[in-house]
């Protein structure tokens, strides 16, 4: 039997955990308003579409209890941390996948006692979240899938086994050597494994090949999103940042028939050239440490909200649009093939700084000299959380690149805090204010 | 044509009254408590020293911490436009320039037109700015005009820590418990920060003219540890801490053109 005694964890009253889950959800409910309310008057026509947005990107709401109502009727929920997990396979288990990475300030807080203040925010947040049982996505999963990628994220997981079952799975940090598909493939068979044996649900060919249909079609309606974005702007990066986000917890078919119909209404705005502000804006796009709502909004606001303004036309976050732009690519539906499929989508795809290759993180690069070229961007600004290690490593071989194609980049540190917003400000309205000194002339 | 330049600082609010390309007048006041209530003052002692009335002036732009709070701005430009437009208007070759105020410290690199292309600032920390050498002096107990004229007389540095304000002044209290001489430990004091900040200024690039502006450039002894860190003499202007508002009623002036035509 495995002992009751916590291997991290501290613990804490249960009156305790009480009061602060409340006094923490009551300023995260206020937050969440806020945000959208500014979203809301920022944008000049903002698509009516947005309006399922807003309301699923409510935490403790509508899809909390469709996700409860669900498991009382016998469904599993797994949680994963890092985007490697392969949502197709929890899906064809008939389970539900959701993204429990923790964007609350307040309880980065509470990770201090666990934890020292070096590590990471977003892992300290999430520990906190757990702490007082704050994240009803963290709470209500049946299981927890934790891929090892950085340091924070590994021992995240080992921490979180106090509470849940959580299945590490390791993931291989060069990409391009010849056994390193092959120990990733290996990998997802063992999680595929551990799927079937929590849900009861044996992953069959059909199952698979319908639940990659079903991303496949996810990823259409983001990809289509994202090519909006590429003009002149028709909708503000903070509403489509929410879109993207919102995939990490919503029900995926719905999902792809909102994003569908707000790219409807978005083609629509651009035929009758309504654009969401002015086409002077600067055109920004972010890249760094994963940025979660709702607390984490505060550099997206800062750019759209500036002065002078700016708008986010693009990002290399793995929070937004990393989440779904490549599809799984199958050749032929044999359990073999998507298998393959799954595990070069989830591996060769990712840009994540946690990997090297030949050639370092050159996926990252192109990347954003992709996105760069064709979304038109005029300058880059590389978000960094304090004790996020590989991002803040990679910045200088970015910068050199960045430098050489003539795009301006600022690095911009942060924390977990709201304290910081004033200094912040001032940086980021000095850059917009250079971007549009730079195309004024 | 005459135009203003409000700069909002955190410790003071300084006014410049530009006619022509030409500074006639100057202000000056502490911020304190009301910075928009320092600002009108400042205004005021500007304006009674050019002979000139609010009416007078084309454009006001403000710029600072505080700019958000300028009475009667027309407009505002960030601190690092601000020292960028500044840098190059007094030093036309000038191309790298350094602002080290009360509590922030900044570096711009610009073009020739004066247009900033990068900057760096120092992060989150007052320990590269004037405060700390408020804080030091405090430690050792000497005014804070005294600090530099004392580093000066220093043979060598005693190495202390200026990646905090709160920690550097406990190595001070460390390094006179070991009775160093107060020359030494003052000189280690600006050497410190001039070690964060050309580091700083090595990031942008260190170009051949470089500038120093804020009211920390008024220290002598900064300003030699900073020579001696970045090895290259470094241009000073001789009211370093109105650069700022120097900027802003700049480009006020070309504001205010631009609206004419």
């Amino acid at each position: 039997m495995i002992s009751q005694q916590k291997k991290y964890m501290i613990e804490i009253s249960q009156k305790e955990i009480e009061e602060l889950r409340n006094s923490v959800k009551a300023t995260s409910r206020k937050v969440m308003a806020e945000n959208i309310a500014r979203m809301k008057k920022t944008s000049k026509n903002r698509p009516k579409a947005m309006e399922y947005f807003d309301e699923v990107a409510d935490l403790f709401g509508k899809r909390e209890k469709e996700i409860q109502a669900a498991k009382e009727s016998g469904k599993k929920v797994i949680g994963y941390m890092c985007l490697f997990a392969p949502t197709e396979m929890i899906l064809a288990a008939d389970a539900i996948p959701v993204r429990v990475n923790s964007g609350w300030y307040d309880t980065s807080k509470l990770g201090d006692r666990v934890v020292p203040v070096e590590v990471c925010p977003v892992i300290r947040s999430t520990i906190g979240a757990k702490m007082i049982g704050l994240s009803p996505y963290l709470e209500l999963s049946d299981a927890l899938i934790s891929v090892l990628t950085c340091d924070g994220m590994t021992k995240l997981g080992e921490i979180l086994s106090d509470y849940k079952p959580v299945w590490a799975m390791p993931i291989p940090r060069v990409k391009d050597l010849p056994q390193s598909l092959r120990f990733w493939r290996e990998g997802l068979l063992t999680v595929k494994g551990q799927i079937e044996a929590l849900t009861g649900n044996k992953i069959t060919r059909k199952k698979l090949k319908s639940a990659i249909e079903k991303t496949q079609k996810a990823t259409k309606a983001f990809r289509r999103l994202q090519e909006l974005r590429k003009g002149n702007p028709v909708i503000m990066g903070r509403d489509a940042m929410l879109v993207n986000q919102t995939y990490m917890w919503d029900d995926i078919t719905r999902w792809t028939e909102k994003t569908e119909a707000l790219c409807d209404e978005l083609e629509e705005k651009v035929r009758r050239k309504e654009w969401s502000c002015s086409l002077d804006a600067p055109r920004v796009m972010v890249t760094g440490t994963p940025m979660i709502w709702p607390d984490n909004w505060k550099l997206p606001t800062l750019v759209e909200e500036g002065t002078p303004q700016g708008v986010l036309v693009a990002d290399e976050l793995c929070s937004s649009e990393r989440l779904l732009y490549d599809p799984v690519g199958v050749d032929e539906w044999t359990m073999d093939d998507m298998l393959n499929a799954i595990g070069e989508r989830y591996l060769m795809a990712s840009t994540c700084p946690c990997f090297t290759s030949k050639d370092g993180n050159a996926d990252r690069i192109n990347w954003m000299l992709n996105k760069i070229k064709e979304w038109n961007v005029q300058g880059v600004i590389y978000y960094v959380v304090r004790g996020c290690m590989s991002y803040a490593m990679e910045y200088t071989r970015i910068k050199k690149v960045l430098d050489g194609i003539n795009i301006p980049v600022y690095y911009l540190d942060t924390e977990y805090t709201r304290e910081d917003v004033g200094q912040m400000k001032t940086r980021v309205e000095a850059f917009l204010e250079m971007l549009t000194a730079r195309i004024d002339i | 044509m005459i135009t203003a330049g409000v700069d909002l600082g955190t410790q003071s609010v300084k006014v410049i009254i530009l006619k022509d390309g030409a500074v006639i007048g100057r202000g000056k006041a502490f911020s304190g408590f009301d910075p928009a209530k320092a600002a009108e003052q400042a205004m005021d002692e500007a304006l009674t020293r050019a002979n000139l009335s609010l009416g007078d002036l084309s454009h006001v732009t403000a710029t600072g911490a505080s700019m958000a709070l300028a009475p009667k701005a027309d407009s505002t430009v960030s601190m690092m436009g601000a020292d960028a437009k500044a840098g190059v208007f007094l030093f036309p070759k000038a191309r790298t320039i350094i602002d080290v105020g009360a509590e922030e410290a900044r570096a711009v690199r610009c073009d020739d037109r004066g247009v900033m292309v990068e900057f760096v600032v120092n992060e989150r920390c007052a320990a590269g700015a004037g405060a700390f050498i408020e804080a030091m002096a405090r430690a050792l107990e000497v005014k804070l005009e005294e600090m530099g004229p004392l580093s000066l007389k220093a043979e060598r540095a005693s190495p202390i820590n200026a990646s905090c304000v709160i920690f550097g002044e406990s190595d001070v209290v460390t390094l006179i418990h070991r009775q160093e001489s107060k020359p030494e430990i003052a000189r280690a004091v600006f050497d410190a920060m001039a070690d964060r900040i050309s580091s700083m200024v090595h990031r942008l690039g260190v170009n051949p003219d470089v500038v120093l502006l804020g009211g920390v450039a008024k220290d002598a002894g900064f300003v030699a540890s900073l020579k001696r860190k970045l090895d290259i003499d470094v241009l000073i202007p001789e009211f370093p801490e109105f650069a700022g508002a120097l900027g802003a009623a700049l480009i006020a002036a070309s504001k205010a053109e631009r609206s004419q035509k």
